[in-house]
């Protein structure tokens, strides 16, 4: 499903994201990618949805080489991969189900099909009865769960997420986490990074751990272990 | 693609409603300028008037001999008529010069006296040149100074109205310097004013064209709203400034016609050019929109 071979991301010759990494991720996986502040983790996310380009090696997504992708094909990439991150991203002028309708408007989906998506997957994430609500009128939990709807509406086989449990209390944290898992148990791919130790560690499911832009470790099952 | 279409005008109209107080401003920054471009057709239209005006005043007068007979005037008559620069002539025949004279000597007595004690009438008829523009008063005059008419045209008033002459050429070709060079000076501030506004708008929503891209939107799936936008934006403010006009030409033609003598100046013109001032003033404020949305929405749309 998702393919890195000799990734390495230079932004100077001092500076330097990714540092010759090799990873793959088999369809319906749930890797977490851990490693401290800096260690390339947002670098891999920004490379995987081409808001970056990678300085050397090759990046595969489903088969399809993003590593010298075309400005033109950016958005149908991103159409393919679901992405949700810490600060939620979510347009401000819109209502809940804009926000998350809005995925598919891109896209160029039918109105009626549009009409019947968001409200199931609104509902999916527990958000059916805040459906008219603003981005500032729900709580930060409430803000990931539309992020989180948005990303799935489209029924991507990956979903990026870019720690998204980070401005999230414990409870919160962990609606997320179980969403997750739900959403890989349907079959979708979902690389999560973290540095959340305990849901790491509660997920039990593979880790991949980074280090000055390198993979020092890659575990099924794994933990935690910086 | 239709559907794309319509979305996009939805985005538009969510964006302005949504942003409302953005929207108003921008509006009305549209609005002072289109009156600054409006208040600089009203000067230019006063000054034409008023260098017509001056250029009216002005003619030159052939006084022909007493003696000269009517087929000597009529080919210098018909001379001068050939000339492409001559707006007009007007021919006084000796009764007429000598009535006109009268008429202009009536509080001098000396003078009538004189004219009384006369048996024949001693002046010979004028002719009356206008042209299209003063400084082609000397070419007629020159024209005319050739040894053939020179028993024919006694006197032409050239010499004493070419001071003045060359002092109106001066004074319409610097006002109309001037006027360039406020019209250019004006173009610069719009623009500039314009293109910050549209600048400021666009990176308050940065974070969402960030957003809108990172979902899958394509540029034109992020430009199209704005371009949408500019469109509305400009029509409203041009038809604002129609209204405005309209008020303050009637606010302005009493006090103009009191100076030119004549009624509705200014509403005249613009009634007469309003397609074409509106036009152009609605593509220049659309332009500068559709520009300065593009220049600054270009860095945001690169990731």
């Amino acid at each position: 499903m998702i393919t890195l071979k000799s990734v390495v991301k230079k932004y100077s010759s001092d500076s330097i994201g990714l540092n010759g990494i090799d990873l793959h991720v088999e369809s319906g996986e749930f890797v977490s990618i851990v490693g401290q502040s800096g260690t390339g983790k947002t670098t891999m996310v920004k490379l995987l949805i081409a808001e970056e380009k990678a300085t050397s090696g090759i990046i595969e997504i489903g088969g399809w080489d993003i590593t010298k992708i075309a400005r033109a094909d950016v958005p149908l990439l991103r159409r393919q991969i679901g992405v949700i991150f810490q600060d939620f991203k979510l347009l401000p002028k819109k209502t809940v189900s804009e926000n998350v309708a809005f995925a598919l408007e891109v896209a160029g989906e039918k109105r009626n099909r549009i009409k019947q998506v968001v409200p199931r997957v609104l509902d999916i994430v527990g958000l059916s009865h805040k459906i008219d609500r603003y981005p500032h009128q729900l709580s930060g939990g409430e803000q990931q769960r539309v992020a989180m709807a948005r990303s799935l509406v489209h029924r991507p086989k990956i979903l990026l997420a870019d720690e998204p449990t980070g401005n999230l209390d414990s409870i919160n944290t962990q609606e997320i986490i179980d969403i997750l898992k739900k959403i890989n148990e349907f079959g979708t791919t979902i690389i999560l990074v973290t540095h959340n130790r305990e849901v790491v560690n509660q997920l039990k499911r593979r880790v991949v751990t980074l280090h000055d832009g390198r993979v020092i470790s890659d575990e099924d099952n794994g933990k935690y272990r910086l | 693609m239709i559907a794309g279409f319509f979305r996009i005008v939805k985005f538009s109209f969510q964006e302005i409603f949504r942003n409302m107080s953005l929207s108003i401003m921008t509006v009305l920054i549209l609005i002072l300028m289109l009156l600054s471009i409006n208040t600089l057709i009203i000067v230019k239209v006063l000054t034409d008037e008023s260098i017509t005006a001056v250029k009216n005043q002005i003619d030159v007068s052939i006084y022909f001999n007493p003696e000269a007979t009517e087929d000597e005037i009529t080919e210098i008559r018909d001379y001068v008529s050939a000339f492409p620069e001559v707006e007009q002539e007007n021919f006084l025949d000796r009764d007429q010069v000598f009535e006109e004279f009268k008429k202009n000597y009536f509080d001098n007595d000396d003078v009538l006296s004189s004219l009384n004690e006369l048996v024949d009438n001693p002046l010979g008829p004028t002719l009356i040149i206008k042209t299209r523009d003063p400084k082609d008063y000397e070419k007629i005059i020159k024209a005319l100074t050739v040894p053939e008419y020179e028993n024919i045209i006694e006197a032409k008033t050239f010499g004493d109205t070419q001071t003045a002459i060359n002092k109106i050429h001066a004074i319409t070709t610097n006002v109309q310097k001037f006027s360039y060079f406020l019209t250019i000076l004006f173009a610069i501030i719009a623009f500039i004013i314009i293109f910050n506004t549209i600048r400021v708008a666009i990176y308050t929503q940065r974070a969402e064209i960030g957003i809108k891209r990172l979902v899958g939107a394509t540029s034109w799936f992020i430009r199209g709203p704005y371009l949408i936008e500019s469109l509305l934006f400009s029509l409203t403010s041009v038809g604002v400034i129609y209204f405005l006009m309209n008020f303050l030409l009637k606010f302005l033609d009493p006090y103009v016609s009191v100076v030119f003598q004549k009624t509705d100046l200014l509403s005249l013109y613009f009634s007469q050019n309003i397609w074409m001032i509106l036009g152009t003033e609605f593509a220049i404020v659309f332009l500068l929109t559709i520009i300065s949305s593009g220049l600054a929405m270009r860095r945001y749309l690169r990731t």
